[in-house]
């Protein structure tokens, strides 16, 4: 069972991660906020890198190495598409990831 | 030739992707299905819907089921006969038994191994069948048709052409010109990290279609990338046997060499042997396993030089846990003493044993399982996605010049994308509705999804007519209806005739059919909404091009 908690623990850190990376573009950022200002724009990148790291870590923890990096590499395939979904259809979903 | 390296590579891409696209959709279409094709066997075969069984006792129960397979296939023999020096006896001896089962099958595959005598092919063996229940051992019945692992696994990897293995071949090319369309689709990308999260679904056709295309080739890139480089890795073996032929004094030197440092003999030895208690060996294998902190059950067992006097068993374990499978332990048949462990694995081999296992999937990580699927429909749609806009971008053309192309290509691309559907989805209805007497059930089936295939085909050509005038076939609308009514009839279908509706089938847990059952269901929704909206753009025709249907 803390495998399960661990790969939904991933799945959502990258989800973040990719979210951050989209809204660290002014066309994405755009998009989620309309004109609102961008008081940290230059964190956003970090971060979204950081949670995308953050994710595969949690996946090392709910499995043995090689399965890890396979779960990973396409956790950030899915997390990326389903951003851009978002973007396209709710973009402004998006604003519940930054305060 | 062309201007720049970046228009090069643009041809190599359109054209190669173009040709080559229709295969590489059918292989990962296949691919998809084969993900799950345990589960969609237990669907086709309702007589094996029980829970996956272990490895059964050897001693009780395979070594009865051995001994009385003692007919080599009659198609294999008959192939022999045309190989040998001097006519084969009547009655071939067994030289090898094997059983395997992997954690999700309740049924075991047995075969038997017997030496072709005098054969101008090196080590030629020729097999007996049989797939049998492993708790009591009963045959099953032989005109059955797995439509997972016995249809849709072959068509992902050989298209069933089987003369010569050109399909083989032609998937393995494929394969090839896969790598290269990635490397040039990335060339040509111009914007590839700026518009990393871009669709726009509300712009022109043209450009929705291209951002959809380019997404889902870049987010998933390297998937498509270590897939097509596995897939081609394993048939490298098939693609070029004539390292074998034409090395095989040192091939069989190496494996004299290496039966020398394993004990185990590379030859029978002629001298009358018996067997030990098998089920003692799997015993000890099991308690090594424990003992090195990987417990786990029997995957694949073998006995070789069967009746002889050095007769050795062989024991794999079944590789849930693990991307690569595992290493083997060898028993001296007369003694059931350890006579070798395989080594661990080198590190040339270790990176092959990854993406060989990678590619077959036979761990036990139900997540992982699903992000595969879910990767190889996301290649279905950058490939489908490709094919139309190749016709958006010059129908209008074509259509102004009477020239022909796109209309052809368009035809192709519905024929290949909502065809292949249908037609999978065709033969799970005649799987259902065929009456279970028929003689050559399997024949039919198959000849079902080859003449559904052929026919959709036809009706894609006859609407494709709508591209002289720039407009949108109406065939895509249509098929996607056929895709939905047909999605739908076969749960239905399963729930009359078996029995095991979904109501069933949940509340009892029994995932295998259950999800085969959903994923129907969900394919039927995803292509009524497509559908509608597919034939509402189709009458104004000005508005966005639809998405592509999901897959199950």
């Amino acid at each position: 069972m803390p495998d399960t908690v661990w790969t939904i623990a991933a799945l959502l850190s990258a989800e973040l991660g990719m979210a951050w990376l989209a809204q660290a573009m002014d066309v994405h950022w755009r998009q989620v906020r309309g004109d609102a200002p961008r008081p940290v724009s230059r964190a956003l990148r970090p971060l979204g890198y950081a949670a995308l790291i953050a994710a595969l870590v949690l996946c090392l923890l709910a499995n043995t190495a090689t399965m890890a990096v396979l779960v990973w590499m396409m956790l950030l395939a899915v997390s990326a598409v389903s951003v851009a979904f978002v973007l396209s259809w709710r973009p402004r979903l998006l604003a519940w990831t930054w305060p | 030739m062309f201007a720049n390296f970046r228009l090069s590579l643009t041809w190599l891409h359109t054209w190669f992707g173009l040709v080559l696209g229709f295969v590489l959709m059918v292989a990962f279409f296949f691919g998809s299905m084969s993900v799950f094709d345990r589960e969609i066997d237990r669907w086709s075969l309702p007589e094996t819907r029980i829970a996956a069984q272990p490895m059964p006792s050897f001693d009780h129960i395979l070594a009865q089921r051995f001994a009385q397979m003692t007919e080599p296939e009659a198609e294999q023999r008959a192939a022999a006969e045309k190989r040998v020096t001097q006519p084969l006896p009547a009655q071939l001896t067994a030289s090898n038994w094997n059983a395997y089962t992997t954690h999700r099958d309740p049924v075991l595959l047995t075969y038997v191994g017997f030496a072709v005598p005098h054969s101008t092919l090196p080590d030629d063996t020729i097999y007996a069948e049989q797939t049998i229940d492993p708790r009591d051992g009963h045959a099953l019945h032989r005109d059955q048709l797995a439509l997972g692992s016995g249809f849709f696994y072959p068509m992902h990897f050989s298209l069933h052409l089987e003369w010569h293995d050109i399909g083989y071949w032609i998937v393995g090319l494929s394969a090839m010109a896969m790598l290269a369309a990635l490397v040039s689709g990335v060339v040509m990308h111009r914007k590839i990290f700026r518009e990393f999260f871009t669709f726009r679904p509300e712009r022109n056709p043209l450009r929705s279609t291209l951002d959809l295309h380019n997404l889902t080739g870049v987010v998933a890139l390297p998937f498509h990338f270590l897939w097509a480089l596995s897939g081609a890795l394993i048939f490298v073996g098939i693609y070029f046997p004539v390292v074998g032929a034409m090395m095989q004094p040192v091939v069989e030197a190496h494996e004299h060499e290496e039966a020398l440092h394993s004990g185990l003999d590379h030859d029978p030895s002629g001298k009358p042997g018996t067997l030990a208690s098998v089920d003692a060996m799997v015993a000890v294998a099991k308690a090594h396993w424990a003992g090195k902190g990987m417990p786990g059950e029997v995957g694949f067992l073998s006995v070789n030089h069967v009746g002889n006097s050095n007769a050795y068993v062989s024991i794999y374990r079944d590789s849930t846990d693990r991307v690569a499978s595992a290493e083997g332990l060898h028993f001296a048949g007369a003694t059931g003493k350890v006579l070798f462990e395989d080594p661990p694995d080198g590190p040339v081999t270790t990176v092959n044993a990854f993406l060989v296992g990678m590619h077959l999937q036979q761990f036990r990580h139900w997540t992982l399982r699903w992000l595969i699927f879910i990767g190889g429909i996301v290649s279905c749609i950058c490939i489908a996605t490709g094919f139309i806009f190749f016709v958006e971008k010059r129908k209008t053309v074509h259509a102004r010049q009477g020239r022909a192309g796109s209309r052809w290509v368009d035809a192709l691309a519905v024929t290949t994308v909502t065809g292949m559907i249908a037609a999978t989805l065709f033969v799970l209805v005649a799987n259902r509705v065929l009456p279970e007497s028929l003689a050559d059930r399997d024949l039919w089936q198959k000849s079902a999804f080859w003449g559904a295939w052929l026919v959709l085909l036809l009706h894609a050509m006859w609407r494709s007519s709508a591209l002289r005038e720039a407009r949108r076939s109406k065939a895509w609308a249509e098929q996607t209806w056929i895709i939905a009514a047909l999605a739908l009839a076969a749960p239905l279908l399963n729930a009359l005739t078996t029995g095991d509706h979904l109501g069933k089938t949940l509340s009892a847990g029994y995932w295998p059919v259950a999800g085969v059952d959903l994923m129907l269901l969900l394919t039927a929704g995803i292509a009524f909404v497509t559908a509608r909206r597919l034939q509402r753009s189709t009458t104004t025709d000005d508005l966005p091009v639809a998405q592509e249907p999901e897959h199950a």
